[in-house]
């Protein structure tokens, strides 16, 4: 919202306050400044210029060739404007200003050969309106080098305040003036209004019927008579021009007014377009049709508010008028609304509409029901300074329930409990008389106070609170330097993710964070996903089911800047559909966390040291076992080749007790072709929610072993189908509990081994904590196991 | 037995001179100074003889072992030595080293560990709570009435009407209070979401850290001293700091933190770093914890921003793009 420092200082002293205090200190208070602008910084390096001479331009029809003096100098300057004339006072920018409608700086120039140190400005240039037809001619009165900014009375501050839905009652000068004056202790000044009545009453000239009094508490309305439709005074313009507004006559002018001033939205209707000269407030039809004040048709239902006359309606309540009762340069007598309308409906159908207005954006946040009269009487005196009129005596006040105003109360002890500060009692209750509230009574533990009609935000003790200690000060209650931790269980939830991440970052993968959303197409493809009531768009309409295309489009983004060997996890929340419907409840969908490891292109690449080495499944299966190994002994591999897994072929799960945790294996071609990619990724899921179950084995110590061990190597020549993994199983049934670890450390084929044939070949470990092996115990174990294996496999030894 | 000694001493000096490789040295190393070699049996053979004979030959047998085990360890300082000398000659040391890299947490990751941390210091737990929530955990029990234009300060996905992708991490606090009765000292990080156009300043979802702290003696005093105790910590202890009024539904008086921002060679202004302020009574009685009794107060920071400032990232994209140049730099 734009705030006009001059009118600012209208309703409250603050001459001896500089302005960078008064921005600090409303900000400070709630009221944050974002912008400052300072109106004369605008037409720096201009001033008022006398043109001496004008001759055509010699080498262009269009242009002139003018000789402009700021009484110290004269410079030449290319003019394009018709209207420039001999001993025109005119604004005149000099070399190194800044044309305010364009931010472009100027510079001396040459056009069609001729030099041009300057430039003749035009209302529109200036930023002071829209014409741009011709130069602004100013008056000739003016002192010739005067610097623009003091010829044209630019001498204000605006400030752009943003502020906070509850804050209902700042929308308005008098609104920022009245928190100033509580800051600064000092009273705030309300216009007085004075107006000559005449005998005829407002009340024989309209009639307010107020049929929904549920979202219109109050309704006034007064009546002008013989108002003329003119353009605004220079003053009101001014005022309006400001704060951004487009002046239009004065009627509408002074409704902006009056809404800027104090914060209460006001409409004028043509008095004679309203049918019976009778107002009525109620419920729209359903479907009804009606065209609002920018010409456009809009569609009604029933629970929007309406202004209506006898026949018809007239406006959208609270929202925006009607083209049918517009005050346009015919109007002569003319009906003022102020009223206060229920926040909850305005908004309910301004957002409906999807239509904000100045009045609408104050009345869902409450306006002040107890100053509609007042405004209606300041818009009457202000009309009829404008173009004269007869306001007729009194305002129609349809009432039907006084709002009584809230009360409460605010104790010491409760504000220093809250703030961890006492503020002297003197101080708290002068703050809050400042600010309109009004004590009734007081004692040392406590005052009862009325709160005033603006403040809709305000109802209990705690709210109370608040406006105290903003308007005291944030910074005056001192930080504590000391604070005390209650000795109980500390929880980190977090703890076991990040563990998992900084093993992944010792494993040399790097972090992803990627997007939760995606497009229909591609979630369908892999899961059954929660669609969004309102995405920003179609390319983010649901909510991913896997981490797997996130990961997948991170690799495709790399791979087309020809990084192609990578190494990435994400940790991640996946929401999927339980049942295909609607979601009622938390049961009608999972969110699981996830973590998603991938690894493509080369584990060794280009090395003096190696030969390249591609990453492949066993890459990827050596990663996932030393991340889960050491934590989770018990969990399994399984290898799924009957399982026709959607994304992964050569796909293992990961098994706990029978349970999946999670899986991976290579991308399936057709799957890391969606996203363009078509080097072979190795990808494995693991449900962290799972993960988390599972219990993890006491750490305990285990003696070292203070024995030798014995140490056996085997090799067979088996059928080439055998599993590695189904080997070591024989080997460990034939076995006694001497053997300890089994290892699989050569594969050799050839065909000298013969066709379908490959050899594996085993080192197997034995010892026993307590004592020292015999030669031959141990030999009978290996030779058991050798005949196991030839038995179980058809197998032959090849070595021992 | 004195013979015996000498004879060694003499045998010990020509098979050093005869040894020419690592073989023959650990050979004459066995002959000589292992458990079982020669000077060890003459120490054995010593304790048979008698006392006189011990006074005789004590100092000599001493003598004989102080001499071999230092001519074999000077000669082996001399082998040492030429081998590193011959070595030096047919390797490149200059080649690189066998690679090995460390990968590294998303920025924003260490952003939070950071931040975690240090709350942790401070005597907080860490909790965290879903994504998709329910509109009564995100606004309604945060004190949002329905139609309060409060509702439109976060623009919401909604899943429908009752569901939806959390806007910040407060209803986190919703959980935690109904769960567990006060103390409650925690902070609640985690990913939320805002329906806006993606673009170089704002993206739809990122990550912020909740704060919440509730027991019978929390004061408004205590929320600034503890806040300002971490930015000092996290930006240093010379980061100018100020406090400002403001709105948030679910608590009251509610303020903003901003710092002084001033990067190298620009101008500094002010920039928002958190919301916090005291829980609001009806937050707490909507918790069933009763607001007269206990006193609460909570905080929020966004992370993205403050990482971005902090490392000078300019297109919030960019954390989002998982692009490994950007990935490698942190």
């Amino acid at each position: 919202m734009k705030i006009s420092l001059q009118w600012l200082i209208d309703y409250v002293d603050l001459k001896d306050i500089s302005i960078n205090e008064i921005i600090d200190k409303i900000t400070f208070a709630g009221l944050e400044v974002e912008e400052v602008v300072v109106q004369s910084d605008k037409y720096n390096n201009m001033v008022v210029g006398l043109v001496k001479e004008v001759k055509k331009h010699p080498n262009a029809d269009k242009l002139s060739l003018c000789v402009v003096s700021d009484g110290e100098s004269d410079y030449s300057v290319v003019c394009g404007a018709q209207n420039v004339a001999q001993d025109q006072k005119i604004a005149f920018a000099k070399v190194g200003s800044i044309i305010p409608s364009n931010g472009m700086k100027l510079e001396k120039v040459k056009i069609r050969g001729e030099v041009s140190t300057g430039m003749i400005c035009s209302e529109f240039e200036l930023e002071l309106g829209d014409n741009h037809e011709g130069i602004l001619v100013l008056d000739e009165k003016l002192k010739i080098g005067t610097p623009l900014a003091d010829a044209l009375g630019a001498d204000d501050v605006i400030l752009e305040v943003a502020i906070t839905p509850n804050r209902c009652d700042a929308l308005s000068h008098i609104g920022i003036a009245r928190d100033l004056a509580a800051i600064f202790n000092r009273k705030i000044k309300f216009p007085e209004i004075q107006i000559n009545e005449s005998k005829k009453k407002s009340e024989d000239f309209a009639k307010v019927f107020i049929e929904d009094s549920v979202n219109c508490p109050r309704y006034v309305g007064k009546v002008v008579l013989g108002v003329k439709i003119l353009e605004s005074p220079d003053w009101l313009k001014k005022k309006l021009k400001s704060i951004g507004l487009r002046p239009i006559n004065n009627v509408v002018d002074v409704t902006n007014f009056v809404l800027h001033e104090i914060g209460q939205p006001l409409h004028a209707f043509d008095l004679d377009k309203l049918h019976d000269n009778k107002i009525v407030v109620k419920g729209a039809n359903e479907s009804e049709k009606f065209s609002t004040l920018d010409s456009k048709d809009r569609e009604l239902t029933s629970t929007d508010l309406m202004i209506c006359d006898g026949e018809k309606s007239v406006a959208i309540a609270g929202i925006m008028g009607g083209e049918n009762s517009e005050v346009t340069f015919t109007t002569k007598n003319i009906l003022i609304e102020s009223a206060f309308f229920n926040p909850s409906s305005i908004r309910r159908t301004a957002k409906r509409l999807g239509l904000s207005t100045d009045a609408s954006y104050r009345f869902e946040r409450g306006t002040d029901y107890d100053i509609t009269a007042w405004a209606a009487r300041r818009a009457a005196q202000l009309i009829q300074m404008t173009s004269g009129g007869e306001i007729l005596y009194g305002e129609i006040d349809a009432y039907p329930n006084k709002i009584e105003k809230r009360k409460t109360i605010l104790r010491f002890s409760r504000l220093m409990k809250v703030l961890g500060y006492s503020i002297p009692e003197s101080t708290v209750e002068n703050i809050l008389t400042n600010l309109g509230f009004e004590i009734i009574s007081k004692n040392n533990e406590q005052i009862e106070l009325v709160i005033p009609s603006f403040r809709h935000d305000i109802e209990r003790e705690i709210d109370i609170i608040e406006e105290v200690a903003r308007i005291y000060g944030f910074e005056k209650i001192p930080n504590v330097q000391k604070i005390s931790v209650t000795l109980e269980e500390k929880v980190d939830q977090s703890y076991f993710c990040d563990n998992l991440k900084n093993a992944m970052n010792s494993l040399s993968f790097y972090e992803l964070v990627t997007n939760s959303l995606l497009n229909e197409t591609i979630s369908e493809k892999f899961g059954k996903p929660i669609k969004m009531l309102n995405p920003q768009s179609s390319e983010m309409s649901h909510l991913r089911t896997s981490l797997l295309p996130g990961m997948l489009q991170a690799i495709s983004n790399n791979i087309k800047v020809n990084e192609k060997n990578l190494r990435f996890f994400e940790i991640g929340k996946v929401f999927e559909l339980i049942h295909e419907k609607e979601i009622e409840s938390f049961e009608d969908f999972k969110e699981s966390e996830i973590l998603l490891i991938a690894i493509t292109g080369y584990e060794i690449q280009s090395e003096w040291y190696e030969k390249d080495i591609a990453s492949d499944f066993f890459g990827l299966k050596g990663n996932v076992y030393a991340l889960l190994n050491k934590s989770f002994p018990s969990i399994k591999f399984e290898l799924t080749y009957n399982i026709n897994h959607v994304n992964y072929e050569e796909a293992f799960t990961i098994m706990h007790n029978n349970k999946i945790i999670g899986y991976g294996g290579k991308v399936k071609m057709s799957v890391a072709n969606l996203f363009d990619v078509s080097q072979e990724i190795f990808a494995c899921e693991i449900n962290i929610d799972e993960l988390k179950k599972i219990e993890q084995p006491d750490r305990k110590f285990k003696d070292l072993l203070k024995f030798p061990k014995m140490v056996r190597d085997l090799a067979f020549v088996l059928d080439t189908e055998v599993e590695s993994d189904k080997v070591i199983e024989v080997i460990k049934t034939a076995s006694s509990n001497l053997l300890h670890q089994i290892k699989l450390f050569d594969i050799f084929q050839s065909d000298s081994l013969g066709k379908d044939k490959k050899s594996l070949a085993f080192q197997l470990e034995y010892f026993d904590e307590t004592r020292t092996l015999k030669e031959d115990e141990v030999d009978k174990d290996f030779r058991n196991a050798i005949k196991e294996v030839e038995k179980t496999f058809k197998a032959q030894l090849r070595g021992i | 037995m004195v013979e015996k000694i000498s004879e060694t001493r003499k045998s010990f000096d020509e098979a050093l001179s005869k040894v020419t490789n690592p073989q023959s040295l650990e050979e004459l190393r066995l002959k000589f100074l292992s458990k079982k070699g020669i000077v060890n049996q003459l120490f054995e053979d010593f304790k048979l003889t008698s006392k006189e004979e011990k006074k005789l030959i004590g100092q000599k047998l001493n003598d004989l072992k102080t001499y071999t085990q230092s001519k074999f360890n000077e000669f082996i300082q001399k082998l040492e030595k030429e081998y590193t000398v011959k070595k030096a000659a047919s390797i490149d040391l200059t080649l690189p080293g066998k690679q090995k890299e460390i990968g590294s947490k998303h920025i924003i990751t260490q952003t939070l560990d950071e931040i975690k941390n240090i709350f942790k210091g401070l005597g907080f737990s860490i909790y965290e709570g879903p994504e998709l929530e329910s509109d009564y955990n995100n606004f309604e029990a945060l004190n949002f009435p329905t139609d309060h234009p409060a509702r439109d300060m976060q623009d919401t996905f909604f899943i429908n009407q009752n569901f939806l992708l959390r806007t910040h991490t407060s209803p986190v606090q919703i959980r935690l209070m109904k769960e567990k009765k006060p103390p409650i000292r925690a902070i609640m990080p985690g990913k939320v979401f805002r329906n806006e156009a993606v673009s170089a300043k704002s993206y739809c979802l990122f990550h912020q850290v909740e704060g919440l702290y509730v027991d019978t003696d929390v004061t408004f005093a205590e929320l600034k001293g503890t806040l300002v105790a971490f930015i000092k910590q996290y930006f240093g202890s010379e980061i100018k700091y100020r406090f400002r009024a403001s709105f948030f539904p679910f608590t009251e008086p509610s303020a903003e933190m901003d710092i002084w921002w001033q990067p190298k060679g620009k101008e500094g202004r002010w920039m928002e770093i958190l919301g916090c302020g005291m829980v609001d009574p009806n937050v707490l009685i909507n918790v069933g914890i009763d607001p007269e009794k206990y006193v609460g107060y909570a905080f929020g920071m966004g992370i993205e921003r403050t990482t971005m400032r902090k490392y000078g990232i300019d297109d919030i994209r960019l954390l989002f793009d998982s692009d490994i140049r950007f990935l490698k730099q942190f």
